[in-house]
C-alpha cells in the first residue's frame, strides 16, 4: 500500500512539472484527487488494511493530498499570472481614441456676467430681488420722475402692450416696486430683462439685461461719497483691482445729482485707442442720488430718507469683458460661441 | 449740438487747450463726444480787391485784371470769370498757394498738403501771377459760374479765417435737462463758470425804426392761451430783400449742422444757435389784419406746414393765428400760408416762450421735430425773447437790407414767478458726503448765474437764473455745486452697515440657478432668445398656458409683433441657426419669461424649456451613441424633476386629441402634478419637423418654473436613515393589455401591496413571440423589506402571493412563467 501511494505521488509530481499545462494539471487533479481519484479509491479500500496500519496510511494519504494540492495551486497561480501578463500585453487600446463622453452644457455669457455681478453685490450686502418685465407707466416712468411728454422719455423708446401696460425700459422699476412695499434701510439689486425699440444690430438689441441697485437709509447716512465707494469697490472686484474709475456729472430723471461712471478702457488701459474713442475711458454705468420726487412717489419723505441708485447694462459690459463688439452674438446662440463658456458660475477671464 | 470754437470765442475767451476745455465740460456733465478739426480745401488764399479789368488781347472771354491784396502786394492775373469787375472783393490764390480739386466738403490737411503749389502760368501769351477763385475751386460749394464775391473784407487777410473755414467743431451731447446748453451762449456760460472767467458782453441794441408813414406797419399781438404761451414778442421789418446768405453765415450754419435756406430764415436759425431762442419769420403781407393771436386750435382742424404737408390739428394744439386762420403750429413749424418767399418785402419776426409740454405733445403726435421744437421742449430762457429780436434785426439789416418797420411788440401775459430755493446749512454736504464752506457754495452758484443771498444762520437763499428751469430744489443745487469742480472732490466711502446678516436672494432666482445647473449637467447648453416673435410662432407653439398671445402695440416689425407664449420658438430658431452652420447636433435649454393675456391684462410667467436633436451622448468609435428621442428628453426631464427636493409626485400622460398639437401624438406627454399641468415633452410633430427640414427626431420639453417651485418641498425636510436590514427581491412577469400604461401597472401594485413592499421597478416590457396579439408582458421587480428585522422567506412569499392575486384581479393580468 505504501508503495502504491509512493508511486501515485511520484507520478503525479512528475506530471506536475514546472511547465505543466492547464489541462495537464487538471488531468492530474481529477485522476488523483477527484471524487473517483486514486487517493479516494485508496481511502475507500482502507477497510482492507490491517487496523494497526490504518492511521499511518491515512496520514500518508492526507500528506500526499496536501502536497499535491499545494503544488497544483502554485502551478495554477503561476499559469494565471502568465495568462494575465499575456493578456496585458495583448489588450492594448489606442488611448488617443475619443472617450464616450457624458455631455456637458455651457452657461450663456450673459448669465455668467449677471451671476458674477450679483455674487459681488450679494457679498457687499445687497439683497437680490426679482421684479417684473410688464409694467405700467407709473412704475416705469411717472414715479421715476419722467413727467408725461418729457423729452427724457425719448431716451428710452418704449414698447407698449395696450391696457396702459408697457415693457419696462429699465430695471429702475425695481426701485419703485420695492420701496412701495418696504421701508429703509434698503440695499437691493434687481436684475432683469429690459426692452427698447431698437432693432437687433451690432450695437443694440430690443431686449437686454440690466442690474438696478439702490441703497436707502435715513437722510445723511447714505451720501454721494458712499455711492462712489460702493461702485468703485464693485467695479474693481468685477474688472480687476487696477481698474481706474471716474465719476462725471450727468442727467437721469430719477437721480439728482447724477453721475455717469467710466472705467479705464479695458483694451488700452487708459492710454487711448479706437474702442474708447481715444479718451482712455469707457462708460459703464449710470448712477446718482435718488431724486426727491422718486422718494415722494413711493411715500418717503425726502427730508427723512435719502439714498443712491445705479443701473448697469449687462450686455455691453459682457461685450467689453469678452473683447467682442457684436451684440448679435448673444442672441444667435451659435454653439461655436457658447461652447467656449464654462458650465459653472466661475469667473471667466 | 455742434459748437464751432470760432463762434464760442465770440462769447468767451479761455486760456486753455481744446482738450482741457473738453475734459472739463465732459466731467461737468456736458459730454463732448467728438472734436472735429475742419480745414479749408486750400492754403495761402487771401482776400483781394480787383482794381481794374481789361479784355485779354488774344481771347474774348478772358480778362486781364489788376488785383490788390493789401500787404501781400499787387498782382496781374488772367481771369475767365464773367462776373469779374473792378471794385469787387474776391479770393486771390497767389503763387505757391494750394487748391484742392474744388470738390465741396473735401477739406483736410493731408489732402491739401498733397496738392501741387500754384505756379505762374502763361495764358494765351500773357503771364498770370496766380488766380481768382470760384467757390468750387475753394471747396466751398459746387458754384463755378463765376469767381467768389465777398460783401466785405480786408485786402490781404487770410481768406480761411475771414470765412471761418479754419475751425474746430465740438460735438456735444446735451442731456434733456440742459436745454440752456443748446446754444453757443449757453455753452459759453458753462465754459466761463468752469474756468472762472467772465462772458464777453454782447451789445445788442434796438435799431432805429422807420419814421411813421413810409413803410411802417402796425401789428397787434394777443395771447389767448397764457397757460401755454406766457410771452410773445414780435418785430416787423420792412424793405427786406430775400436772397442767399453770405458765405460766412452759410458756413457757420453748416458747421453747426443746419442747412442754409435764405438770408431771413438763416438769420432766425443763426440767432437760435447763438442764443438758444428759436425765432420764426412770417411774411407780414400774408398775415390777415396785421394780427397775431396765440391760441388753441379749437375749431381749426388743419394746417399745411412749411414742408407742404397737411397736418391735422387737435383742439388743444397751440397755434399762432392771424385775424382769420392759423399761420403756424406754435414752436413746431410755420404754416405754408405765411411763408417767407422770394417776393417777401416785409417780415414779422416772432420770438416767444412756449411751454415745453405743449410743444412736445403736438410735435410727438405729428411726428414733427425741428431744431426749434427740440429747444422749446427742453425749456428755453424764460427772459430771452427780446434780446434775440435785437440780434436778428441787427443781422437782417446787414445781410438782407431790412429796416425795423415798427417797435418790438412784447406781450408778457404771464410773467415768470420768482423762484427761490432755500439751502439749509449742511444740506449739500449731507447729500454729497463732503463738507463745503457756505461761502464756497455761494461762489459756485453765483458763477452759474444764480442770485444768492444769505438767509441768516448759514442759510442761503438761491434764485436760479431764468435760463435754468431745471433748478428747483436743494438736490439740484447740490449737483451744480458738485459738478463745477468735478466729482473727484467727493471722497469714496464705505456705507455703515446696520446689519451683518447675509443678504437675501429671491427664491425664484435661487431656483432658476439650481435648475440651470441640472440642465448643464444633463448636457444642455444655455441659450438666450429675444422675447418678440411673429404671430405664427405663437400659433405653432402656444406653450403651457391657455391665455391669448400678448400683442405689441408698436412692434419693430411684423416678425416681432407679439411676445412669446413659449420658449420653444427661440430654441427651434437656435437649432436651425446651428444646423445651417454644419452642426450635426444641438442640445439646448433656456430659462426665461413668457407672456400671455390673463383676461384683459398682459401677464408674465417663468419657464424652463429644452430641445434635443441628433447625437447626444456616450458614443465613440465602435460604440453607438445615444441620440435625441422621446426617452432621452424624458430622462432629462425626470432627472431634473428628481433633483428638486421633495417635489410632489408627477405624472406623464399621453395627450388628448386636441392638446399639444405641435408634438407627435404618439410620442409626447403632458406632465402634471396633482392634476395641474406643469409642462409637456415629446417629439416635434413630423409635419413641423419636415417644415424645419430636420432629418432625425427633434425632442422638446417646457415646464412651468413657478408651478414647480410651488410644489417643491418647503424648508426643513427630514432625512431618513439608510435601512439596516437586507431587502428581498421577487420578480414578477404580468401579461396585460398592450394599451395599459406601465405607470398604471406600477400604481396598482403600489396600492395593492402590504407595508413590506418597499419599492417596485419596471425592468422589462415584451411583446410578440408567444404572446397573443394585443397583450404585452411587463417584468417587475418587487423589493420587500422591514425596518426592524430581517424578513423570512415565508413572510416574503406570503406577501408576494397576496400581491400577485390582487394585481391579477385588479388589472385583469395573467402571470407569465
Amino acid at each position: 500500500m505504501r508503495e502504491q501511494l509512493e508511486q501515485i505521488r511520484s507520478r503525479a509530481l512528475a506530471e506536475l512539472a514546472a511547465e505543466a499545462t492547464e489541462s495537464a494539471i487538471e488531468d492530474v487533479r481529477v485522476r488523483v484527487l477527484g471524487r473517483a481519484g486514486e487517493l479516494t479509491e485508496i481511502m475507500r479500500g482502507m477497510r482492507e488494511v490491517p487496523a494497526q496500519e490504518r492511521p499511518a496510511i491515512g496520514q500518508l494519504v492526507n500528506q500526499i493530498k496536501t502536497e499535491l494540492e499545494a503544488r497544483i495551486e502554485a502551478l495554477q497561480g503561476k499559469l494565471k499570472e502568465a495568462a494575465l501578463e499575456r493578456s496585458l500585453t495583448e489588450a492594448r487600446l489606442d488611448v488617443t481614441l475619443p472617450g464616450a463622453k457624458i455631455p456637458r452644457g455651457h452657461l450663456h455669457p450673459i448669465t455668467l456676467t449677471i451671476e458674477n455681478m450679483l455674487r459681488i453685490f450679494n457679498a457687499m450686502g445687497f439683497e437680490i430681488v426679482a421684479t417684473r418685465d410688464i409694467e405700467d407707466d407709473f412704475h416705469n416712468f411717472a414715479a421715476l420722475n419722467f413727467p408725461p411728454d418729457h423729452p427724457a422719455r425719448e431716451m428710452q423708446d418704449t414698447f407698449f402692450l395696450g391696457g396702459g401696460l408697457l415693457l419696462r425700459t429699465h430695471t429702475s422699476n425695481g426701485q419703485i416696486r420695492v420701496m412701495e412695499q418696504r421701508r429703509p434701510p434698503l440695499a437691493i439689486v434687481c436684475p432683469g430683462n429690459c426692452y427698447r425699440r431698437d432693432e437687433l444690430s451690432v450695437r443694440a438689441s430690443p431686449m437686454f439685461s440690466q442690474i438696478e441697485g439702490f441703497m436707502v437709509d435715513r437722510a445723511g447716512r447714505i451720501t454721494m461719497a458712499h455711492l462712489k465707494g460702493v461702485l468703485t469697490e464693485f467695479l474693481r472686484a468685477f474688472f480687476g483691482s487696477d481698474t481706474a474709475v471716474r465719476f462725471r456729472a450727468s442727467f437721469f430723471p430719477f437721480t439728482e445729482p447724477s453721475a455717469e461712471v467710466d472705467i479705464s478702457c479695458l483694451l488700452c488701459g487708459g492710454k487711448g485707442c479706437r474702442i474708447c474713442k481715444h479718451s482712455g475711458w469707457t462708460e459703464i454705468l449710470g448712477s446718482g442720488m435718488i431724486h426727491p420726487n422718486v422718494l415722494r412717489a413711493v411715500g418717503y419723505d425726502p427730508a427723512e430718507y435719502q439714498g443712491f441708485a445705479f443701473g448697469l447694462g449687462v450686455d455691453r459690459t459682457a461685450l467689453l469683458r469678452l473683447g467682442v463688439e457684436d451684440m448679435r452674438l448673444f442672441f444667435e446662440n451659435d454653439v461655436r460661441f457658447l461652447g467656449q463658456f464654462p458650465a459653472s458660475n466661475e469667473r471667466f477671464a | 449740438m455742434k459748437l464751432p470754437l470760432s463762434w464760442l470765442a465770440e462769447f468767451v475767451t479761455v486760456e486753455a487747450e481744446v482738450e482741457e476745455i473738453c475734459r472739463r465740460l465732459t466731467v461737468a456733465g456736458v459730454e463732448v463726444e467728438n472734436i472735429a478739426r475742419v480745414r479749408p480745401a486750400f492754403s495761402d488764399v487771401v482776400v483781394a480787391r480787383v482794381l481794374k479789368t481789361e479784355r485779354h488781347p488774344n481771347a474774348d472771354r478772358l480778362s486781364l485784371c489788376e488785383v490788390e491784396a493789401g500787404p501781400v502786394g499787387r498782382f496781374s492775373v488772367v481771369c475767365g470769370a464773367p462776373n469779374v469787375r473792378a471794385g469787387m472783393i474776391t479770393a486771390y490764390a497767389r503763387l505757391g498757394s494750394r487748391l484742392m480739386s474744388g470738390v465741396h466738403g473735401q477739406g483736410g490737411v493731408e489732402a491739401i498738403e498733397q496738392a501741387p503749389p500754384l505756379q505762374a502760368a502763361v495764358i494765351r501769351g500773357i503771364k498770370s501771377d496766380g488766380m481768382l477763385c470760384s467757390e468750387r475751386e475753394l471747396g466751398l460749394s459746387q458754384e463755378h459760374q463765376g469767381i467768389l464775391e465777398l460783401d466785405e473784407g480786408e485786402s490781404g487777410a487770410d481768406l480761411a479765417s475771414a470765412l471761418y473755414l479754419d475751425d474746430t467743431v465740438l460735438e456735444i451731447a446735451i442731456t434733456p435737462n440742459r436745454g440752456d446748453c443748446l446754444s453757443v451762449l449757453g455753452l459759453a456760460r458753462e465754459v466761463a463758470a468752469l474756468f472762472g472767467v467772465k462772458l464777453k458782453e454782447i451789445r445788442l441794441r434796438p435799431g432805429k425804426a422807420l419814421k411813421p408813414g413810409s413803410d411802417q406797419v402796425t401789428i397787434a399781438v394777443g395771447i389767448d392761451a397764457p397757460d401755454l404761451c406766457p410771452r410773445y414778442a414780435a418785430l416787423p421789418m420792412a424793405a427786406v430783400k430775400i436772397g442767399p446768405s453770405p458765405i460766412w453765415m452759410r458756413r457757420r450754419l453748416e458747421l453747426a449742422g443746419m442747412r442754409p435756406i435764405n438770408n431771413v430764415v438763416d438769420t432766425t436759425n443763426y440767432v437760435m444757435l447763438a442764443l438758444g431762442q428759436p425765432l420764426h419769420a412770417f411774411d407780414y403781407g400774408k398775415l390777415a389784419g396785421g394780427k397775431i393771436i396765440v391760441r388753441r386750435a379749437g375749431n381749426d382742424r388743419e394746417i399745411t406746414t412749411l414742408d407742404g404737408i397737411q397736418r391735422a390739428l387737435m383742439p388743444d394744439d397751440l397755434v399762432i393765428a392771424d385775424a382769420e386762420k392759423p399761420v403756424a403750429i406754435a414752436g413746431v413749424m410755420g404754416g405754408g400760408n405765411s411763408e417767407v418767399g422770394a417776393e417777401t418785402n416785409t417780415i414779422l419776426l416772432e420770438s416767444a416762450y412756449f411751454e415745453p409740454m405743449t410743444v412736445a405733445r403736438t410735435g410727438r403726435r405729428l411726428a414733427l421735430r425741428s431744431e426749434a421744437s427740440y429747444r422749446f421742449e427742453r425749456g428755453i430762457d424764460r427772459e430771452g425773447q427780446v434780446r434775440a429780436l435785437y440780434m436778428a434785426a441787427e443781422i437782417i439789416r446787414k445781410i438782407a437790407g431790412g429796416r425795423e418797420a415798427g417797435p418790438i411788440v412784447d406781450v408778457d401775459a404771464r410773467p415768470a414767478p420768482p423762484r427761490e430755493i432755500v439751502l439749509e446749512p449742511g444740506a449739500i454736504g449731507s447729500l454729497l458726503g463732503v463738507e463745503l464752506p457756505t461761502a464756497e457754495v455761494s461762489r459756485r452758484l453765483k458763477s452759474l448765474g444764480a442770485w444768492v443771498t444769505s438767509g441768516g444762520k448759514g442759510k442761503l437763499i438761491v434764485a436760479p437764473p431764468s435760463f435754468r428751469p431745471d433748478l428747483n430744489e436743494p438736490a439740484d443745487l447740490a449737483e451744480e455745486v458738485a459738478r463745477l469742480n468735478g466729482l473727484e472732490e467727493i471722497p469714496a466711502a464705505a456705507p455703515d452697515r446696520r446689519s451683518a446678516a447675509p443678504a437675501a436672494e429671491d427664491p425664484s432666482r435661487i431656483f432658476a440657478r439650481a435648475s440651470r445647473e441640472v440642465m448643464l449637467g444633463c448636457g444642455l447648453t444655455e441659450i438666450k432668445s429675444i422675447a418678440f416673435v411673429a404671430s405664427d410662432d405663437n400659433q405653432a407653439y402656444p406653450g403651457i398656458g391657455t391665455g391669448k398671445p400678448v400683442r405689441v402695440a408698436n412692434p419693430i416689425s411684423a416678425e416681432l409683433s407679439e411676445l412669446r407664449c413659449s420658449l420653444i420658438p427661440g430654441l427651434v430658431t437656435a437649432l436651425r441657426f446651428n444646423l445651417n452652420r454644419q452642426a450635426g447636433a444641438f442640445h439646448g435649454f433656456e430659462i426665461g419669461r413668457v407672456f400671455a393675456m390673463d383676461g384683459e391684462q398682459a401677464a408674465e410667467f417663468e419657464r424652463i424649456a429644452g430641445i434635443g436633436y441628433g447625437e447626444y451622448a456616450m458614443g465613440t468609435i465602435g460604440r453607438e451613441s445615444i441620440s435625441a428621442d422621446f426617452f432621452m428628453i424624458k430622462g432629462i426631464v425626470e432627472s431634473y424633476l428628481e433633483s428638486i427636493p421633495g417635489l410632489a409626485p408627477r405624472s406623464f400622460v399621453a395627450p388628448g386629441a386636441t392638446s399639444l398639437a405641435f408634438l407627435h401624438p404618439g410620442k409626447s406627454a403632458a406632465i402634471s402634478i396633482e392634476e395641474r399641468q406643469i409642462g409637456y415633452l415629446g417629439e416635434l410633430h413630423p409635419r413641423a419637423a419636415s417644415h424645419l427640414e430636420l432629418a432625425t427626431p427633434c425632442v422638446i420639453f417646457e415646464l412651468d418654473l413657478t408651478a414647480i417651485l410651488a410644489y417643491a418641498a418647503a424648508k426643513g425636510r427630514r432625512v431618513e436613515l439608510p435601512p439596516r436590514f437586507p431587502a428581498v427581491r421577487r420578480d414578477l412577469a404580468l401579461v396585460v393589455e398592450q394599451a395599459l400604461p406601465a405607470d398604471k401597472v406600477l400604481k396598482t401594485i403600489r396600492e395593492s401591496s402590504s407595508n413590506l413592499l418597499e419599492s417596485v421597478r419596471l425592468f422589462d416590457v415584451y411583446e410578440g413571440g408567444s404572446l397573443p396579439t394585443g397583450r404585452k408582458s411587463v417584468g417587475i421587480a418587487c423589493l420587500y423589506r422591514a425596518r426592524d428585522r430581517t424578513l423570512t422567506d415565508s413572510e416574503v412569499n406570503r406577501a408576494h402571493a397576496e400581491l400577485i392575486e390582487r394585481v391579477r384581479v385588479g388589472l385583469g393580468a395573467e402571470l407569465r412563467h
